[in-house]
């Protein structure tokens, strides 16, 4: 077991001395932070129907502590980077020579990812409290904990970074090249999850998929217009969400485990 | 180390191996053993099979057939490889962004070695100053030398060097061959070591296997493949007769080949000019012959 501290460790080393974290960090935390931007500005605004409910409901806190799933891509961009860094610059090499048993490599860095994506999480969830909490506060409502479901929700921010930056490592080990893995990232979250999720017409297929399955564990149903979302239950929507990461953790291991190093 | 029969098993050994890459036959029937305490170079020219032998040494590289044993035992069963083995691939790279005292304590971390291992590794090389800078800036020559350090942190007893002089200057190899030999013959470790360059390395090596297009050519110690050391020169005159008798006298052994044909083994150009010029023999060709070796070699080499 220590073997394998050991190995987390040094893989949380690999990304903590490399810049590209804290430039992950702060993105995410900007995008996010747009999101929150946007969701104030427009609170309690009623578009031709598309409505965003009050600052003051508890609808709207929701939708507010909600925003920091979006940070998602950029952790499964990070956890794409810390898998095909090691075919870019072939220090995969050097990382195989020290740990010969390649599934524990995986297995680390999957680890690493998680514990990567919980950090983000974290640090997102600062971010809400530091912006939410007062915009209630100032547009008359009362912020509270248990009424917007705050902690469900927060969990659900929490288990979808740490799940995402898996995806990345999964995802990474597929494609290898770097570039590739970057875009695939983006197109996964940005073209095919954001249609099946974002029309809830497209539920049926959207709510199995990752970022549905994220959606169901926060509950999110908030009608903004486009029509009342069908997740699955919560605690489906966690299995589903432990099944990708386990379908990405096992691809990540079959494409690593017995390939030639050339 | 516990292990059986550890003192009469080599340090290195390679079975009959073979490796395919598709339609590539990249090592065909390979087999030899390097014993510690010696530096054994693995000749031949590029896409010989030189690296697939070395990756399927190493466990990067899964063989068709045949085996390659570290202490006896496969790289990917050594509890603590890098305790055992020191190895610097061609191609091993860096992330550029990282410093090379980092890039090293990951290695270090992943291998369950302190952190101090990083630096001492770094100043063995050389490399003490440049520690704290990112690997981005570093020539080719001081990547080599990090690479080197990757492969000392361990304190093994077995080096597996690829290609290690490529990249470095005169004054850079001329340090390698001293640090190989010091690996090898004061420390008591096995060494191998690749190249495509005969000179590179032939200063260095106890023993030579050399290879091309994924089969063995020859194998030997250095003596035996050189034919018992320097080689011998060609020399040409008129007067060959009154000439050898000289060139004897001054301790060299000649050898007449057809009229006014001679070749020496024991003295060099020079002390053969010399021995002429005193005796007023007009020379008409004087060649330094090259050793079996070099010719192996460049047989080899050349026609590709
Ligand atoms: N990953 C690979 N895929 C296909 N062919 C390869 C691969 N690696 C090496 N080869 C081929 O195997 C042969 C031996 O290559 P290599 O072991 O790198 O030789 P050397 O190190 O002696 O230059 C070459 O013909 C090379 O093209
Ligand atoms: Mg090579």
């Amino acid at each position: 077991m220590s073997l394998l501290a050991g190995l987390v460790k040094a893989e949380l080393r690999k990304l903590f001395t490399t810049r590209l974290w804290w430039v992950m960090l702060v993105v995410a935390l900007l995008f996010v932070g747009v999101g929150l931007g946007v969701l104030i500005a427009f609170a309690g605004v009623d578009q031709n129907g598309a409505a965003v409910p009050g600052l003051d409901t508890a609808q709207w806190t929701e939708l507010a502590w909600a925003s920091g799933s979006s940070a998602g891509i950029f952790v499964m961009i990070l956890g794409v980077v810390l898998m095909t860094s090691e075919f870019r610059y072939q220090t995969i090499t050097g990382t195989f020579l020290v740990t010969p048993r390649r599934g524990l490599v995986i297995i680390a860095k999957l680890v690493a990812g998680l514990i990567v994506g919980a950090l983000f999480a974290l640090a997102v969830l600062v971010l809400q409290a530091v912006t939410v909490i007062p915009a209630v506060m100032l547009g008359g409502g009362e912020f509270s904990l248990s009424g917007a479901r705050v902690p469900q929700i927060s969990i659900g921010i929490l288990a979808t970074l740490a799940l995402y930056a898996l995806f990345g490592i999964g995802l990474g080990a597929l494609v290898r090249n770097q570039v590739a893995g970057v875009v695939a990232a983006i197109a996964w979250t940005y073209v095919i999850e954001s249609i099946f999720t974002a029309i809830p017409a497209l539920h049926v297929v959207g709510k199995w998929l990752p970022g549905g399955a994220a959606q169901a564990l926060m509950s999110i149903d908030v009608n903004t217009g486009l029509g009342q979302p069908e997740w699955l239950p919560a605690w489906a929507g966690a299995l589903v969400l432990v099944a990708w990461g386990l379908l990405f953790a096992g691809v990540a291991t079959a494409t690593t485990v017995r390939r030639d190093i050339t | 180390m516990v292990r059986n029969n550890f003192a009469t098993m080599a340090a290195i050994e390679i079975k009959n191996l073979i490796k395919s890459f598709g339609p590539v036959k990249a090592v065909d029937g390979v087999s030899f053993s390097v014993e510690a305490g010696s530096v054994t170079g693995y000749l031949g020219p590029n896409g010989a099979g030189k690296t697939t032998t070395l990756r399927c040494l190493l466990g990067l590289v899964t063989p068709d057939s045949g085996e390659a044993l570290v202490n006896g035992e496969r790289y990917v069963t050594l509890p603590r490889p890098v305790t055992e083995v020191g190895a610097v691939l061609e191609a091993t790279s860096f992330h550029p962004g990282r410093t090379a005292r980092n890039h090293l304590r990951i290695l270090c971390t992943a291998a369950g070695l302190p952190d101090a291992r990083a630096d001492e590794a770094l100043e063995q090389v050389g490399l003490g100053d440049a520690a704290g800078k990112r690997v981005l800036g570093f020539s080719l020559g001081m990547r080599q030398r990090l690479a080197l350090a990757s492969a000392l942190l361990g304190r093994p007893r077995v080096y597996i060097l690829d290609e290690p002089a490529n990249g470095l200057d005169p004054a850079g190899i001329e340090w390698l061959r001293g640090f190989l030999r010091h690996l090898a013959h004061d420390e008591g470790a096995a060494v191998l070591v690749s190249s495509h360059v005969l000179s590179e390395v032939e200063q260095t090596v106890d023993n030579v296997v050399i290879i091309a297009k994924g089969r063995l050519v020859r194998q030997g110690s250095l003596a035996e493949l050189t034919g018992g050391g320097t080689g011998s020169v060609r020399v040409r005159s008129a007067q060959a007769a009154d000439l050898a008798p000289a060139l004897e006298a001054a301790g060299g052994t000649v050898e007449r080949a057809d009229d006014g044909l001679l070749r020496v083994r024991g003295l060099d150009a020079e002390a053969i000019g010399q021995v002429a010029l005193d005796r007023r023999i007009v020379l008409t060709e004087v060649t330094q012959e090259r050793s079996d070796l070099q010719k192996v070699f460049l047989e080899l080499t050349e026609g590709r």
